[in-house]
């Protein structure tokens, strides 16, 4: 239970929040929290507990998005069904990618999912019959939960907290269980995981389908609750740069990691966008160059992430409470 | 149980094994000697299906081996070890172990309580709970080795686990290599350290520039003029 302590408290304080307040901006403010850590924690699968750091993820959220926008608005299927197509369409892009894993190494992988998202994001805004092209698809509200029109806030906070609580377990389950520590081996060497009988290529395929199925999902919430795809956006580099970044900062290859990334990322976003145009039009854009120098910074001092720091602040504190007791007998 | 039969490695114009034929019996302490680039490594690599054969076959008890993948070799019974040796760097010695035995056994808990075994068994049990990457050299060959039997192999590749060893770990390493194969595992050693190698094994190989040069028992090999001229450089006397 200790090891979950701080995913309790997390999801706790998100679930009472509603209680303490209903202002819009700060329950959009924790939605969008919940929303992309969960869709970071997605990325994780591939890119920390698997070590296949993509920077292409953006397809399989725009997939995801797409996949419920183009099902209402053309057959006027309900997105649940949209969702599924979605995660099914991320798998066969996964299959693709996690292919490719095994044949490109390191920065010639990043660069092969950069230009998969790239891929999509031009047929996207070209298939106007079909995504009505770089205009881009309004998501039409319809009341209910069959067809995700949640109008309160409230009701997508709980649905948002719902995906986060399942992409943490399924977390803990790759921290835990037999899949999971064959696929730690294959991320630390995969020669030596191969020799001890893992078959790494496959596992690798796995958890980046796995990955791209999640993260799809999250695309598909992401475009209800905000009812509106854009393929330039939904594609977007930035996008895939955002689902890593809160990764690595909170901590990679960790369940709480993403979320803490998130937490930290979303609410400076949050804060700047606001902040910065009411002081000047032209400061929009200023919370990347913060993003940068926030990365830079991380990666120099805490490699591990914020996960990473404060165990080691605990870890420390442990050891000086230790000391102390020792030096008074 | 293993026979290697005329197998051939190149790498561009250079043959690193040129058609070695080899007999490994059931039981065997196999110990292969040769100067560096003698192509000892290549062919662990080429039995344990990291690299494959332009010609010739790697058969282990009755089945062709060649082609196959070095994760299903290994769950056939046939684990290698790496030379430069190669931890799961940042995870705990006995999730190292573990990783291991998950191989043979599917539960986590099964998995864990055997690599406490093997973890105990190869004098690593005050250091379970260390990060892999923390162990110094000397360690670290018995963390290999460790693994390695933790996925039960009845044939086991040993690439130079004794090199870097000081006179105390080697004679650990020497202890523990006697145990594993009295306990039934078949073995095949590469080895520099011709002391530690001329005692262990029954039998040795030597290989020179990618060519079986000679075959025999310890004492033999010593004195061959072949084996002296490429590699010892003065007969090796055994005590």
């Amino acid at each position: 239970m200790r090891r979950h302590a701080g995913a309790i408290v997390l999801f706790g304080l998100a679930a009472v929040a509603p209680l303490a307040t209903r202002d819009a901006y700060f329950l959009d403010t924790i939605v969008l929290i919940l929303m992309w850590g969960a869709i970071s924690s997605a990325w994780n699968v591939a890119g920390g507990y698997a070590g296949q750091v993509s920077l292409g993820h953006a397809a399989f959220f725009g997939i995801g998005a797409y996949s419920a926008a183009v099902l209402t608005v053309h057959w006027s299927l309900s997105p649940w069904i949209g969702l599924g197509l979605g995660m099914a369409l991320s798998v066969v892009a996964g299959l693709v990618i996690g292919y490719l894993s095994n044949r490109l190494r390191g920065p010639y992988f990043v660069l092969a999912t950069i230009a998969f998202a790239q891929v999509l994001l031009i047929a996207a805004s070209r298939w106007r019959e079909m995504t009505m092209g770089s205009e881009g698809i309004p998501v039409p509200f319809k009341q209910g939960f069959w067809t995700l029109g949640l109008a309160s806030k409230v009701s997508w906070l709980y649905l948002t907290l719902a995906f986060a609580l399942v992409l943490y377990l399924v977390q803990v389950y790759l921290e835990v269980s037999r899949m999971g520590y064959q696929l730690a081996g294959v991320r630390e060497d995969e020669d030596a995981a191969q020799a001890l009988g893992i078959p790494g290529r496959r596992l690798k395929v796995i958890a980046i389908a796995m990955s791209a199925a999640l993260t799809s999902a999250g695309g598909t919430f992401w475009a209800q609750y905000v009812g509106f795809v854009d393929p330039f956006y939904v594609f977007s580099i930035d996008l895939s740069v955002l689902f890593a970044l809160n990764a690595i900062i909170g901590g990679a290859g960790t369940a709480l990691g993403p979320f803490l990334g998130s937490i930290l990322i979303t609410s400076l976003e949050h804060y700047l966008r606001a902040t910065l145009s009411d002081i000047a039009p032209g400061l929009i854009g200023v919370h990347l160059i913060i993003y940068g120098c926030l990365l830079i910074v991380m990666v120099r001092f805490v490699p591990q992430g914020l996960i990473g720091a404060l165990g080691a602040l605990f870890i420390r504190r442990a050891r000086t409470a230790r000391g102390e007791r020792l030096a008074r007998t | 149980m293993l026979a290697l039969e005329s197998v051939t490695k190149r790498f561009g114009g250079l043959t690193a094994v040129g058609g070695v034929s080899l007999d490994v019996d059931e039981g065997d302490l196999l110990g292969i000697i040769g100067p560096n680039g003698a192509g000892k490594t290549t062919l662990f690599n080429v039995i344990a299906g990291y690299y494959r054969p332009e010609s010739g076959r790697v058969v282990f008890e009755g089945r062709d081996l060649t082609g196959h993948p070095p994760h299903e070799i290994c769950r056939l019974g046939l684990t290698r070890t790496f030379q430069i040796v190669k931890p799961f760097g940042n995870l705990s010695v006995r999730d190292n172990v573990m990783i291991g035995a998950l191989t043979r056994v599917r539960s986590v808990a099964a998995a864990r309580a055997e690599a406490d075994r093997g973890v105990e068994r190869c004098g690593l049990g005050d250091y379970a709970d260390v990060v892999a990457k923390s162990l110094p050299i000397g360690l670290r060959k018995r963390l290999e080795l460790a693994r390695a039997l933790a996925t039960r192999p009845r044939l086991l590749l040993l690439d130079e686990v004794m090199a870097g060893l000081n006179p105390a770990e080697l004679a650990a390493m020497v202890e523990l290599i006697r145990r594993v194969h009295a306990e039934g595992v078949t073995l095949v050693v590469i080895e520099h350290i011709m002391a530690a190698i001329m005692r262990l094994t029954r039998r040795i190989v030597v290989l020179h520039h990618g060519e079986k040069i000679a075959e025999g028992v310890p004492a033999q090999i010593a004195r061959d003029p072949k084996v002296v001229d490429a590699y010892l450089g003065e007969e090796f006397t055994l005590e």
